[in-house]
């Protein structure tokens, strides 16, 4: 696939990235702190934000896996959680994470455990799509083309 | 620099209503400034200390609140310090009632995923300056970083 090809698929998967909601301005923020001195800036952060809310999402399960739940735990797992995906711009994780605060201080265990379910599903669902981002900014750079600065307008 | 993609979609508006996100390539210091950054996350520390990289300053990052007051009290001078409220061990608050403790009086931001009023006040009772949402973004810290460059040029 030629070049332009691939860099054209690349701005039309980020912008869908934002139409959708998954990534916010926080994200494009992080993207023009990447630069010659720092080329692999995001690829770096965005991977230490994997490993630790892999961490997080385990200890979150284990927690509320407990015969008596220690919520205070399980809200600071999530305030840890909801800190990080800010952090990252991964606006859905950062959603959930604002819901599950909520179950967690009036202990609403059944709340917990369904916000536990979908905070799993976005974080998986925006760890894929930052993957494929990332596959394809290799595949531009491997081909010897630049990464293309989206212009978001605002 | 990367050329911008030459197509007509690419200045969709995004819903921002049309304002221009502030970037941390607006601002431009006269002055030598230095930031720590207190965060037990470390791409965290990693994200805030680039941030306030890009705009000039020469930072210092710790992952605990024990290891900033050390630093403080061997006399390591900063202009500002950004404290993540959610530290291991320590917290935020403690952290900076002891840097106050010290005696140090430069700008302090306390960051938090959660930012009630309770969490506020608590916060500049403690000695803090500007209470912030985590990540702390460039409308909070650009005013801030403007302040603190006219204070010298102003000497």
């Amino acid at each position: 696939m030629e070049v332009v090809q691939i860099q054209r698929r690349l701005v039309d998967y980020t912008k869908s990235l934002f139409m959708e909601g998954f990534l916010d301005g926080q994200f494009l923020q992080l993207q023009q702190l990447q630069d010659e001195s720092n080329p692999d800036f995001v690829v770096e952060v965005v991977s230490l934000f994997f490993d630790d809310s892999e961490k997080l999402l385990n200890e979150l399960t284990i927690a509320l896996d407990q015969p008596n739940v220690d919520f205070k735990k399980v809200d600071g797992h999530v305030h840890q959680l909801k800190g990080s995906s800010s952090s990252i711009g991964a606006q859905r994780v950062k959603n959930v994470c604002i819901a599950f605060r909520n179950f967690c201080e009036v202990q609403n265990i059944e709340g917990c455990l369904t916000c536990l379910q979908q905070v799993k599903q976005e974080y998986y669902l925006v760890k894929n799509k930052l993957e494929t981002l990332f596959r394809l900014e290799q595949q531009i750079v491997a081909s010897g083309g630049s990464i293309p600065m989206i212009e978001m307008g605002f | 620099m990367a050329p911008a993609f030459p197509s007509g979609d690419d200045r969709a508006d995004f819903g921002t209503g049309g304002h221009r996100q502030f970037s941390f390539h607006d601002i431009v210091l006269r002055n030598r400034l230095t930031a720590l950054v207190v965060d037990g996350v470390d791409f965290c520390r990693l994200v805030e200390q680039g941030f306030l990289r890009s705009c000039g300053l020469e930072t210092q990052g710790v992952n605990n609140g024990d290891a900033a007051v050390e630093l403080i009290a061997s006399g390591a001078k900063f202009d500002l310090i950004i404290i993540d409220m959610f530290l291991p061990v320590m917290d935020g608050l403690e952290t900076t009632r002891r840097i106050r403790a010290l005696g140090e009086r430069c700008k302090i931001v306390g960051v938090s995923a959660y930012i009630g009023e309770n969490d506020r006040e608590a916060f500049l009772a403690a000695g803090g300056d500007v209470f912030s949402e985590k990540p702390v973004s460039p409308e909070v810290l650009i005013p801030i970083l403007r302040e603190l460059d006219g204070q010298y040029s102003n000497i």
